[in-house]
């Protein structure tokens, strides 16, 4: 068991390509941590620097005690998960899980009985004399998963292993993932490019771009109180929205009206006022009137797209009270759950909201 | 009616072509047999005296031995070369890389053995491997091995790299991912290779008869072009029987490559 000590580790590609650019990040022993960001953010260069598939340009990188910077990936005691599962195909599926326990000059049967731990923990009974072949993707996850879980590592690191699982099945892999990190109480990393898989599955999480962290924190806090736009606009099933406007006494004026707001008595800046569709409610009655332009069926929900002189404004309703396209309608948001964003930064600004 | 008569005059030009190229294989199946073959394929008089004939011949055999010694030789230096310079090729990119591998594939098939035969027989001859069979084995890999590498790059190629990854992170060494993940997932790839190889350099006359001057060290497809009688007519019936024992190895290679590894060409598709 080992929690993982990230200080100022920066990559560069060749070519002058900044992967990570001086990056700090702390993950506690047994934590489930998830690295979210869109392609191209640096998250799987992260973890891909902490297996010691890519040496960093600088900085340091300690798993537990040991400072790991400059180990190779086989002696730093980590399993990693990759997002095609590089199952060897020519070997069953008893002889990949092992296949850990044979590098590490395991005997023939001890490695066999851990496999078939490992194996029937993740429920593969019965599949243990297949080729990867002649699995399903489902199937095929878990075999990877049992390889890592075979070698005992003090740190489970996990490339997008779901992404190429279809919606159902996604689903069901990923309740069984925390509960099986859970019950190992190993620590993980897990990259991942989507925000509610994230949310699902992680303790913390850090939100990633262009190579630094935006934000970390658990996905609670993440969700409500994003510490930037950028944050702000990639949690969240429906993003939230962003009203440019400019504090008034109390409130936030933009072209359609006058946004209220709890608690904040400067004036004169120019920002985003951010408030998530889930707490908006569309009524006849309020200040801020507009045309509806859009009404999406989410399910249980509508999705519902309100013209407000120009500025787009998304609310959730539920079911049965959405309005109809074209109708005239008001937005009324809880004030409440208001986030002020300083326009030029992008950054959360002190004060109003909620905590 | 017009059809008809267009598919009748398919069928009986198919059956032309079919017979044109199957005679030759007759003629190897009867003729062996014969007492008294002829060049023309003919219901055999039947006798095995033709192979007691040629077991009593002492370098008959021994060239046999010797062609094994060469496909040996030459698959063995084709696959310790090959292998390594085509994972080599494929993991490792460098400036030019392509160029380099077009430009070899393309020297090797349009400089042949024969244009190349004069400055390879100094060559040889400098090194003072004249006359000798690693000689031999040294051209003719030369030869099978830029096309070796130019195939097997591509079987290469379609080995993810997360399976090399993968392997690192337990901690394997490089041999170790080679011995128990590359060679393992590409090994149709050297089947392939092995084959080919095997047959070209079985039936390769030119360079050996060039570059083996003694007669004890002739391999099979040289050995065959000294049968002649007294008369200085060709000994058919040596010639025929020898033949079909020469065909043997090759067919039984086929049989065995094709039921281990299957002769998959199409890259390596996983299996």
């Amino acid at each position: 068991m080992a929690g993982i000590e990230i200080s100022e580790i920066t990559k560069i590609f060749p070519g002058e390509v900044t992967a990570l650019s001086e990056l700090d990040l702390s993950i506690e022993d047994g934590e489930f941590f998830a690295l979210l960001g869109p392609s191209g953010c640096g998250k799987t260069t992260l973890l891909r620097t902490i297996a010691g598939l890519e040496p960093a340009t600088s900085g340091s990188l300690d798993i537990g005690d040991r400072d790991v910077t400059s180990l190779p990936p086989g002696d730093r005691n980590v399993a990693m998960v990759f997002q095609d599962y590089a199952l060897y195909p020519h070997m069953t599926v008893r002889d990949n899980i092992a296949y850990p326990l044979k590098v590490q000059k395991v005997g023939r049967e001890a490695r066999y009985g851990e496999a078939e731990k490992a194996g029937s923990s993740l429920s593969l009974d019965g599949l243990m004399d297949r080729r990867p072949g002649q699995l399903s993707g489902g199937q095929q996850q878990r075999v990877a998963v049992a390889r890592a879980v075979a070698c005992r590592p003090d740190v489970f690191l996990f490339d997008e292993p779901l992404s190429n699982l279809d919606a159902q099945l996604r689903l069901e892999a990923r309740g069984f993932l925390k509960q099986l990190q859970k019950d190992l109480g190993t620590t993980t990393v897990y990259v991942t490019h989507d925000q509610g898989e994230a949310l699902a599955l992680a303790d913390r999480m850090a939100v990633m771009d262009h190579g630094v962290i935006r934000q970390v924190g658990t996905p609670t806090e993440l969700f409500h109180r994003p510490a930037n736009v950028f944050v702000a606009g990639f949690i969240g099933s429906t993003p939230m929205n962003l009203i440019p406007g400019v504090l008034g006494d109390g409130n936030v004026r933009f072209d359609g009206g006058v946004l209220p707001l709890n608690g904040r008595g400067d004036t004169g800046g120019e920002v985003f006022y951010g408030i998530r569709p889930e707490y908006i409610t569309i009524g006849d009655v309020g200040d801020i009137s507009g045309t509806v332009a859009i009404t999406e069926n989410l399910g249980a929900q509508f999705l519902v797209t309100v013209d407000v002189a120009g500025q787009l404004i998304r609310a959730v309703v539920a079911e049965g009270s959405e309005p109809a396209t074209g109708d005239t309608a008001t937005v009324n948001p809880d004030p409440d759950r208001v986030l002020v964003y300083d326009r030029e930064s992008g950054e959360l600004t002190p004060g109003a909201g909620y905590h | 009616m017009r059809d008809f008569v267009v598919r009748v005059a398919f069928i009986g030009f198919s059956a032309f072509v079919g017979a044109f190229f199957a005679l030759p294989m007759l003629w190897l199946v009867f003729a062996p047999f014969d007492s008294t073959p002829t060049l023309a394929a003919q219901i055999p008089e039947f006798t095995l005296e033709n192979f007691s004939d040629l077991l009593s011949n002492a370098s008959a055999l021994r060239s046999l031995g010797n062609s094994l010694i060469l496909v040996a030789g030459v698959v063995g230096v084709v696959l310790l070369v090959g292998a390594p310079a085509s994972y080599v090729l494929s993991r490792i990119k460098f400036p030019g890389r392509d160029v380099f591998l077009y430009m070899l594939l393309l020297m090797s098939s349009v400089i042949t053995g024969a244009a190349a035969m004069v400055p390879l027989f100094l060559l040889t001859f400098e090194l003072g491997l004249n006359d000798r069979f690693p000689g031999v084995i040294l051209v003719l890999a030369g030869g099978m091995l830029p096309a070796s590498i130019f195939i097997l790059k591509d079987f290469t190629d379609t080995t993810p790299r997360s399976y090399e990854e993968s392997a690192r992170v337990f901690g394997a060494t490089t041999l170790q991912t080679l011995r128990d993940v590359v060679v393992p997932v590409i090994r149709p790839g050297l089947a392939v290779i092995s084959v080919w190889t095997a047959v070209n350099v079985w039936s390769n006359f030119l360079i050996p008869f060039i570059l083996l001057r003694s007669p004890s060290k002739s391999p099979a497809a040289v050995l065959m072009y000294s049968f002649y009688t007294e008369g200085g007519q060709p000994n058919l019936r040596l010639i025929a029987a020898f033949s079909l024992l020469y065909t043997v190895p090759i067919l039984l290679l086929y049989g065995y490559v094709n039921r281990k590894y299957g002769f998959r060409f199409h890259g390596g598709l996983k299996s």
